[in-house]
């Protein structure tokens, strides 16, 4: 028969009370963590410094450069270049903006209303992303080129009027205006919002919509009241994934503005490569990451989302 | 190939206990389940139960104490060096498997060439030849319960534990079940240790139940004598229901004590009471609802001498079909449990009647005092 | 108002059908033009069909070595960065060590930094380190942006996997080595493969960061934009509508199969 009785708590001496010798693995983590992190400090979080350091140097190509804390080189870069950097802060919030407005309903669409096509309007979406993006931009220099079927349109339209007249485009031509630019930056960037989206929208229940219009909300209702606010997620990082890489694009406006569409991504390009003034470029980079670090982390305290991606 | 010696193939738990931090998971216990015996753990959730059974399968380090299989020491061997064999809460089958595959999984991890014709066997045996090569997701939830059977009973394992093995499948799935595990259990002759919150469950399966109850074994014992005869408040509630009354020490006759309850005597068998009786102390007074017969008060003449009696309104009635479950407002006891079996129905046992409840002194059982009386009620009846 | 109403009904259908033909549109102008035959430099505008181009996709001077630079680059990107992303993705889960936040902000901020930044940054590191900037200097520039991603993607993975699905190989007999090749590694394959095909299309793709670091190499993307600037050949084209052709094709083809296999299993 089973015997049972309750040792007393103070286990009697001769009882074995040695721990079993079983401690495996207490350094394997930091073994796994060690070439990645080593990599990502090395390549990432030092240059970080090197690029802070460069800022304020003074010197030059020939005789050298020194840590001088000259400062004003921030003021100087910030006082010369700040339209681009306002430029580029309302292009990418433009072009967010329009990824939102453009990628919600069919990030809705693959999630609740596709049926049988879901798996192939994915496809269709990731697709383009196995071509060249800079291919694809170019593409746009033939979609809204001068006198094109698209700007026919507009044109008769009287779209580019009143677009002119707001100062988005210049004449009869879409091209290297700030419209073609934030439609290139909105295209290249939409299927890093609606990737995001449709992963939060597909997680949410179908039977809560009908729950709530079960509770006498009307379909426009059920969006604003159910659907969206548990979207939420998706759209966090799906604004923060578009409008992060679009601040800091120069592609699109160089390859369709002008140099009155220029962004910030463009002077820091010029000036490191084509002038080689490093303690200006490297001033430019570090007050964009640090408005970027600024803006993201004040927009995830605002909406609440800690966990990103 | 099995050996029945008393004592080689017994698992036995010496001091045994968990803490996590500050919290004590497992008190220090000592447990010996015998050789081939079905062994029930049973408890709510959060009692231990399956930090005990995870020790014994070396997937938990126990924080003092030894696990013996037989007469090996196993405390310090890893999982995988263990001849004890688990299946899994939710199964754990390998999704990237087919049922072949994962039947065979420990035979190959052992280094066993041909396995083909045991696991077909096993198959056999668990009822399902046919899907040995799907996919786990393929399968219905009875299916995939007793491939999990399958994977763990091929490698002849010393011990069998089971994790809440039936808690995902629907009521009747899990009668059928619990048949199945049953017959398979005789046939194998292996020791299973069964860890459940479901006490009906426990008592239709296990030879032995042990009733845990915040990281202690409140109480051990066949389903039979833990349900007559409880020695706790938490085990006359949390298995079945108990009818339990405040009461006084009165006298003693014979093997006898006598108690005051309200205005009346009640009488328990001295052999039935776990608790210290001193004259004037406190004692509870337990009655299972279906030993008590229920009389119209009109009638309480007829009720044969040297019952213990009780009398009181009846305040509501539920008809069952077997039965009829009558709740009888008491000055005892407020909400004293009946069950009575729909032989002869009286007409007027009707809410609102005044009744006497009689029943035998030897189903009567007597509790310390000193315990929390609503000990193990559960608020609701886990599915 | 029938019209309406039929509008109202299938707004969200509409309004996503034209965002994604607003995403295909310049997919179909890359394949249309990938048959004409310019007058100029440019490719930009339509004059005659002509099938020139692909009978002689490498016609051009450079191109198709940079494709096949890309290509290289590409693979052993993916590689490392799915050999160390996928060491620390197990780790993070797995694993209690200290640290752990500011593990998890080393591997967010690479992700949340304009290219250009890091682009930049890396290239000072590099000029003062004076190192030949060319293959190694975008290889390992390619590891880094990569690593993040599939750190992200193994994650998600791993994170959703029952632990009992360890316990139970253990359980079984599979030592520490056996039940990670036999068990965790074939589950969290798929991850794993997520992982590094977002970690190819990045590399491959990647032009502001190449931009930057590559000296006077030139991967493929670097020869389409220094074309936008001297003459764009319409190999450029026949080449992106190939990229896309065979991509389509691959998920096509690999989705038909697991449906088959399903149907035929059921």
């Amino acid at each position: 028969m089973a015997t049972l009785t309750e040792a007393p708590p103070p286990l009697s001496p001769t009882a074995p009370t040695q721990k079993p010798p079983r401690k495996r693995g207490r350094l394997t983590p930091y073994w796994l963590l060690l070439p990645g992190l080593l990599w990502l400090v090395v390549f990432f979080a030092l240059p970080m410094i090197y690029q802070a350091s460069t800022s304020v140097q003074t010197g030059s190509l020939e005789q050298g450069y020194k840590v001088t804390w000259h400062l004003a080189t921030y003021w100087d870069a910030l006082s010369a270049y700040w339209p681009q950097f306002l430029r580029s802060v309302l292009y990418a919030g433009a072009a967010t903006v329009l990824c939102l407005a453009l990628g919600y309903p069919l990030a809705y669409l693959i999630a609740f209303r596709a049926g049988r096509w879901r798996n192939l309007i994915m496809i269709l979406v990731i697709a383009p992303f196995f071509t060249s993006f800079l291919i694809r931009t170019l593409a746009w220099k033939t979609i809204l080129a001068d006198g094109g079927p698209v700007v026919g349109a507009l044109n008769t339209l009287h779209v580019l009027d009143v677009t002119s007249w707001l100062g988005w485009t210049a004449g009869d031509r879409v091209l290297a205006t700030p419209l073609a630019v934030v439609c290139g930056l909105t295209y290249n960037f939409l299927p890093f919002m609606i990737l995001p989206l449709y992963s939060s929208l597909e997680r949410i229940d179908g039977r809560l919509h009908e729950a709530a219009g079960d509770l006498y909300a009307r379909p426009s209702t059920v969006f604003r009241k159910v659907t969206f606010p548990l979207s939420m997620p998706g759209v966090v990082s799906g604004t923060l994934l578009t409008f992060i890489p679009a601040s800091g694009d120069y592609v699109n406006a160089e390859l369709l503005g002008s140099t009155d569409t220029r962004m910030i991504g463009n002077v820091i390009q010029t000036q490191f490569l084509r002038v080689l003034d490093y303690p200006t470029a490297a001033a430019l980079s570090f007050i964009l990451m640090a408005a970027i670090l600024f803006m993201v982390t004040f927009y995830i305290r605002r909406s609440g989302t800690e966990d990103l991606v | 190939m099995k050996t029945n010696d008393s004592g080689s193939g017994d698992v036995r738990l010496t001091g045994i206990s968990k803490t996590y931090g500050s919290f004590t998971a497992v008190h220090p216990l000592d447990l010996t389940v015998p050789q081939g015996s079905f062994f029930a753990l049973l408890g709510a959730s959060g009692c231990g139960k399956t930090t005990t059974l995870r020790m014994i399968a070396g997937l938990e380090e126990p924080s003092s104490g030894t696990v013996h299989l037989g007469d090996l020491d196993v405390t310090a061997l890893p999982p995988y060096k263990r001849p004890v064999n688990t299946v899994f809460q939710s199964y754990a089958l390998f999704p990237h498997l087919d049922i072949f595959e994962n039947v065979a999984f420990g035979l190959r991890r052992r280094g066993i060439k041909s396995v083909k014709k045991q696991v077909e066997d096993m198959l056999e045996l668990v009822q399902l030849g046919e899907q040995a090569r799907k996919k786990p997701h393929q399968l219905s939830g009875g299916q995939q319960q007793r491939v999990a059977v399958a994977r763990a009973l091929i490698n002849h394992p010393k011990v069998l534990l089971l994790d809440e093995p039936l808690g995902a499948l629907d009521l009747k799935l899990r009668r059928q079940m619990q048949l199945e595990l049953k017959r398979i259990q005789t046939e194998v002759g292996i020791t299973f240790v069964h860890v459940t919150h479901d006490q009906e469950e426990a008592m239709t399966m296990a030879d032995t139940v042990a009733v845990m109850n915040a990281g202690r074994v409140e109480q051990l014992g066949s389903p039979a004598d833990l349900y007559e005869n409880p020695h706790t408040t938490f085990v006359a509630n949390f298995l079945g229901t108990s009818n339990l009354i405040e009461a006084e020490v009165d006298s003693r006759s014979g093997g006898d004590i006598v108690l005051k309850a309200g205005g009346g005597k009640l009488v328990l068998p001295e052999a039935r009471c776990s608790a210290p009786t001193t004259t004037g102390g406190k004692v509870l007074v337990g009655v299972r609802p279906e030993k008590i017969s229920l009389s119209h008060a009109d009638d309480a003449g007829e009720i044969p001498e040297g019952r213990n009696r009780i009398t009181g309104k009846i305040a509501d009635s539920s008809f069952i079909g077997v039965s009829t479950q009558y709740v009888i407002d008491s000055s005892v006891c407020p909400e004293f449990e009946v069950y009575a079996q729909n032989i002869d129905r009286d007409a007027r046992l009707v809410p609102g009647a005044d009744v006497v409840l009689h029943w035998s002194p030897a189903h009567t059982f007597g509790l310390d005092a000193a315990q929390d009386i609503d000990a193990g009620i559960q608020e609701e009846t886990a599915v | 108002m029938p019209f309406v109403n039929w509008l109202k009904r299938h707004f969200v259908v509409i309004a996503g059908l034209l965002t994604l033909a607003y995403l295909l549109l310049p997919n179909v102008v890359v394949t249309v033009f990938s048959f004409n035959k310019p007058k100029g430099r440019f490719n930009y505008e339509w004059q005659q069909f002509s099938t020139d181009a692909w009978k002689d996709p490498c016609g051009v001077a450079g191109m198709c070595g940079s494709l096949s630079l890309s290509l290289q680059i590409a693979v052993w990107a993916t590689l490392g960065a799915t050999l160390l992303g996928t060491m620390i993705a197990f780790a993070l889960v797995r694993y209690r060590f200290r640290a752990r936040g500011a593990v998890n902000s080393l591997i967010f901020l690479p992700m949340a930094m304009p290219e250009v930044v890091m682009a930049a940054s890396l290239l000072t590191l590099f000029l003062n380190l004076g190192a030949q900037l060319g293959f190694w200097t975008i290889l390992i520039a390619h590891i880094m942006f990569c690593l993040s991603f599939v750190v992200t993607a193994v994650k998600a993975r791993v994170m959703s996997m029952d632990p009992r699905l360890e316990q139970a190989a253990q359980d079984l007999y599979a030592g520490p080595a056996q039940t990670f090749l036999r068990v965790t590694l074939p589950i969290a394959a798929p991850g794993i493969a997520a992982g590094a095909l977002l970690a190819f299309a990045l590399s491959f793709d990647d032009f502001i960061i190449t931009n930057f670091n590559a000296g006077s190499t030139v991967t493929f993307p670097m020869f389409v934009w220094g074309s936008a600037q001297r003459g764009t050949p319409v190999q450029i084209n026949v080449i992106g509508t190939a990229m896309f052709l065979v991509a389509v094709a691959l998920v096509l083809t690999s989705m038909v199969i697991s449906n088959r296999r399903t149907k035929h299993k059921a």
